[in-house]
């Protein structure tokens, strides 16, 4: 007896002292992002009223030892953030520990995470490196559906292109199935484009009261609720801008449902949700959930021309290298600048930049022009030693080789020395190399309506420089002095030295020798 | 047996010893020693409530209306002070410096930088280090407003990933400027020289100076003139931690280590994974460990800004030490710094916080003694919960009484104090617990605390005038960081504004 309890004694007393702090763990290391009431600190992502934590603990203790990357809704909101991997920081013992404290905490007592799952997974996961993406974790571990809210649910397949919702009395089914998981799915069809769905079920009403129904889908549907067509998405769009929200008394009881979908081509995205009368929350009954009220929508922040002077924004342009430079002049037309390439590589028409990609969360990736008529006229280095010479002038470039990367010191004529900006904002592009510099001067006019660009090319020093304006698209021309490029531009000769063709049309040059310079109007159609 | 074993282990547990040993996947094979913490954290709340007895920091507003996410603060002349912003503007300030900031004048000066992070005056322009290159701004007609853009040099590889951030110094005795290059996606290194420290000359020649950089949140000389930068917790760095940039040597992260060849560069060192920084830096002589580390959790979490006191005692008696800004625990860490066989090392405490958003820039008016700071906590978290903030300090002329410095000896340490001390209490070694551990040296993701051990102190000797206390340690770890909590009082009875300190002992002087 003695022994016994002295033996229990010394257990517990084990236990007690095994177990790692998992308040402790979670207010130093996870509190600075997630915050200390698990709500989320200065918009990343909560961990309270979030699916991520909850269910079979794999998800979450992934998360942890590797990391999180990329977009990720999270409690119905969208984020796009980086998760730092924890598995190098901490040992099975504190993973297990801060997760059972923020289950126990913030996932309405998910239940304890052991250490011995902890160590499966890090087991399992050993040879993983990258952090995982929302993705790859939901394919092996979805949320728990639960029950779904709809019985017998049935789907029925046709074939076909339709424009408008079509009378479905009238077509033969290509396939009829029932899907016991309850969950409305455009995937069910195994068809990607021109089909159309019906998925009919029973929906439980466990009382009597107002349910909202919540409906979205692209291309266009309708539901029917209890034999009554109470919401309809029109026209060809996508999920999101036309989403339906309809209350409806019920009984209680069963009551029929049907869904009627049709899909073109593209996103196939059916969106279903029922919240009952003690509800706070839809429920979904589709694969996808929420919808464009409940994502976060894309921050607009428009970068335009003010007061006459034109807009310049530096940063990762779709379309250019990574050392861009757009101008949007006020007149309506714009450009980005390689500094890489010393070249004028996109012009376009309209909109100038969206900031709302680069300003907002990390500013992770390209931005391409907001405006329309985009054309790249040049990709590589534009200003070339007429003598053939590489030039004297080291850049340091990356190369793929195979699986590797191979950075090489390669000889270039010129490298970008800066700019200079007028009052109204044109932009004067400079350049340099050995013995020469090169001046690239932009100013925006308008004349009778019609909006032009008036470049200026010159060449001071004592190389002759070829400056090549139009490398890629189809070159058409000069005859007139006046060349097409792509069919989008327009390049006309106005004074200096001429641009020529080469190669058959395949690019656009003027070679200046010092002293001498060339004047060209660039017009976009 | 088993009731043996269980026995054991309890006695172990009453002796205080942490019974759950970090048991890390990646932990070296020789199992870290279970060891206690030396002693509780010392209440940051109560250091924060205090602050304001000695130290005055305000909001300085930025321009209505814009968003002003400061990445790089400029002093000009004048007392005008110019801003950076994520967004690449640059704005200058009239009127910061006043008391009545209601007035505060700005000018847009520029637009569109790429994310500037190190910003200067220098001869009528202001030199931006951004992503792209070091941009030197003019405004040539006297408008207010920029319209020269010179590209002093653009020579480092930029992939268009958004994390291949570039943090530019303040000009060296040289006026060359000092560029730390994170690594594309402080992972990888897909484009040339990411993963490096290089110089740019006044002529715009680009000098690559050191490699092992990972992901670095500032740089900064101290009083001699030598560079520091701040590099975070991650692969190779098993805590974030402040760095010397010895021209020539290796940070200890190899990612970057293949642009050596571009430059005909010596090849920098290898080293092997899951081991020690010691271990690896004794290997290679290049190899130059962090200065101060900054334990992760304890002192912060992701390091930015520095600035080096050099006001003579304009913002307190911290005179040639190191301020270092904090990203998401919006603070500023303080660092004393001391060479001991070749080898900067020193101590980091806690020092100012409350700081409004995540700490970026940090920069002192030397001849002021007003420091400024800015930030933002776009796209990573932070204790201060504005999106963005600009802020200046000023010390009141109260001196808090805190730890002023701690120096290695050959058998211990010697802690000075700002005032004198209580010298009974300070003469008890019951009055100073000491831990000491350090981090996995390894490619994964940061590391567990390991090794852990509790050093002994054998005695306490209180210096004449009071002010410092040599302690006698039976104990001291090569290599390892030595956190010391201490519960002294002044002779005045004040307790301790920080009562802890973390020494990062590199190396052991020798007996003198």
């Amino acid at each position: 007896m003695r022994t016994s309890s002295l033996f229990a004694l010394l257990v517990s007393a084990l236990f007690a002292a095994a177990a790692e702090d998992g308040a402790q763990v979670y207010n130093t290391l996870c509190v600075a992002c997630h915050g200390p009431d698990g709500k989320g600190l200065n918009g990343l992502p909560p961990l309270y009223g979030s699916d991520w934590p909850k269910g079979l603990p794999d998800r979450a203790i992934k998360i942890v030892l590797n990391g999180m990357t990329g977009p990720v809704e999270v409690a119905r909101k969208a984020y796009n953030i980086e998760m730092p991997p924890q598995g190098a920081v901490l040992s099975d013992e504190k993973i297990a520990a801060a997760l059972s404290y923020v289950r126990e905490k913030f996932a309405g007592r998910a239940g304890v995470v052991t250490v011995d799952q902890v160590k499966a997974v890090r087991a399992a996961t050993s040879t993983r490196v990258k952090p995982w993406t929302a993705e790859e974790l939901l394919a092996d571990h979805p949320f728990p559906v639960g029950q779904s809210l709809l019985k017998n649910l049935v789907g029925t397949l046709y074939k076909g292109e339709w424009k408008e919702m079509p009378d479905f009395s009238k077509l033969k089914p290509a396939l009829m199935e029932d899907f016991n998981t309850g969950i409305i799915d455009p995937e069910q069809s195994g068809m990607k484009n021109n089909y159309a769905m019906i998925w009919t079920a029973q929906f439980e009403a466990k009382q009597e009261g107002k349910y909202t129904f919540v409906f979205d889908c692209d291309d266009f549907g309708a539901l029917y609720v209890g034999g009554e067509r109470i919401a309809e998405i029109k026209g060809i769009a996508p999920v999101g801008g036309r989403v339906k929200e309809v209350p409806v008394m019920l009984k209680q009881g069963s009551v029929p449902v049907r869904v009627e979908y049709v899909q073109g081509a593209g996103q196939a995205v059916v969106i279903l949700g029922v919240k009952g009368p003690k509800d706070k929350d839809f429920k979904w009954v589709s694969s996808a959930k929420s919808s464009a009220k409940t994502a976060k929508p894309r921050v607009s922040i428009p970068i335009q021309p003010k007061d006459g002077v034109a807009a310049i924004y530096r940063n990762f342009i779709g379309g250019t290298s990574p050392r861009a430079i757009g101008i949007g002049f006020p007149n309506g037309m714009n450009l980005a600048y390689s500094a890489d390439n010393v070249a004028a590589e996109l012009l376009w028409s309209g909109k100038f930049m969206d900031g709302g990609h680069h300003w907002t969360d990390r500013g992770a990736g390209n931005e391409p022009p907001a405006g329309t008529g985009v054309i790249k006229v040049s990709d590589e280095q534009a200003i070339l030693l007429d003598v053939g010479a590489p030039g004297a002038v080291i850049r340091y470039t990356t190369e793929k080789q195979g699986a590797d990367l191979k950075f090489t010191g390669t000889p270039v004529a010129a490298e970008f020395k800066g700019y200079d900006l007028d009052k109204l904002g044109n932009p004067t592009f400079k350049s340099a190399g050995e013995g020469f510099a090169v001046s690239d001067a932009w100013v925006a006019e308008e004349a009778s309506g019609k909006s032009t660009l008036t470049r200026t090319i010159k060449v001071t020093g004592d190389k002759a420089v070829t400056v090549v304006l139009a490398r890629g698209p189809a070159v058409t021309g000069p005859s007139d002095g006046l060349t097409d490029v792509g069919g989008l531009l327009q390049i006309r000769w106005l004074n200096g030295v001429a641009p020529r063709a080469n190669d058959a049309g395949k690019s656009l040059t003027v070679t200046l020798k010092p002293g001498e310079s060339a004047v060209l109007a660039y017009n976009l159609r | 047996m088993k009731k043996l074993s269980l026995f054991l282990a309890l006695i172990a547990l009453t002796a205080g010893l942490n019974a759950a040993p970090a048991k890390a996947v990646n932990a070296p094979k020789a199992a870290p020693k279970a060891a206690p913490k030396a002693a509780k954290k010392s209440d940051t709340k109560k250091s924060e409530a205090r602050q304001s007895e000695f130290y005055d920091r305000i909001q300085i507003p930025t321009p209505v209306g814009e968003v002003c996410e400061v990445s790089s603060i400029a002093l000009m002349p004048g007392k005008k002070v110019a801003i950076g912003t994520r967004r690449g503007d640059v704005w200058i300030a009239e009127g910061a410096y006043d008391d009545d900031l209601s007035k505060i004048k700005w000018t847009k000066f520029a637009a569109s930088l790429h994310e500037p992070l190190g910003m200067f005056w220098k001869d009528g322009s202001i030199f931006a280090t951004n992503r792209p290159e070091l941009t030197r701004l003019t405004d040539t007609n006297g408008d207010g407003k920029a319209d020269r853009f010179d590209s002093i040099c653009s020579k480092w590889g930029i992939n268009g990933d958004y994390h291949e951030y570039a943090f530019g110094s303040e000009p060296d005795r040289n006026g060359d400027v000092w560029v730390v290059l994170c690594l594309t996606g402080s992972f990888h290194a897909f484009s040339p020289w990411r993963g490096w420290c290089v110089r740019v000359t006044p002529e715009g020649k680009m000098i690559p100076t050191t490699s092992g950089i990972r992901s670095p949140g500032g740089i900064g000389a101290n009083e001699k003139g030598d560079m520091f930068y701040t590099d975070n917790q991650g692969v190779w760095n098993g805590s974030s931690s402040l760095k010397w940039l010895r021209p020539g040597s290796f940070q200890g992260n190899p990612t970057g280590n293949k642009s050596a060849a571009l430059a005909n560069f010596p090849a920098p060192p290898e080293p092997a994974s899951g081991s020690r920084i010691l271990a690896e830096r004794l290997k290679f002589p290049d190899f130059v460990p962090p200065a101060v580390i900054l334990p992760h959790g304890h002192v912060g979490n992701s390091p930015s800004g520095i600035a080096c006191d050099m006001t003579k005692g304009k913002f307190g008696p911290w005179e040639n030490q190191m301020l270092i800004g904090e990203q998401t625990a919006s603070q500023v860490q303080r660092v004393n710094l001391e060479v001991v066989n070749g080898l900067y090392q020193g101590a980091v405490f806690h020092f100012l916080a409350g700081f409004e958003a995540g700490l970026i820039p940090v920069r002192m008016d030397q001849e002021d003694g007003t420091l400024f700071i800015g930030g933002s906590n776009r796209g990573w978290g932070s204790r201060g919960s504005k999106p963005f903030t600009f802020e200046r300090v000023r010390f009141k002329g109260k001196v808090p009484f805190d730890m002023h410095d701690i120096s290695a000896l050959n058998d211990g340490f010697e802690v000075t104090f700002t005032h004198p001390v209580d010298a009974a209490l300070a003469a008890d070694v019951k009055n100073y617990k000491m831990d000491t551990f350090t981090y996995i040296y390894q490619a994964s993701y940061g590391s567990p605390e390991v090794d852990q051990t509790t050093p002994t102190v054998k005695s306490a000797t209180v210096s004449a005038d009071g002010l410092k206390v040599r302690l006698v340690i039976d104990g001291l770890v090569r290599g390892h960081i030595h956190h010391l909590v201490t519960t002294v009082k002044s002779q005045a009875g004040d307790s301790l504004w920080h009562d802890e300190g973390w020494y990062t002992l590199n190396e052991i002087p020798a007996a003198k």
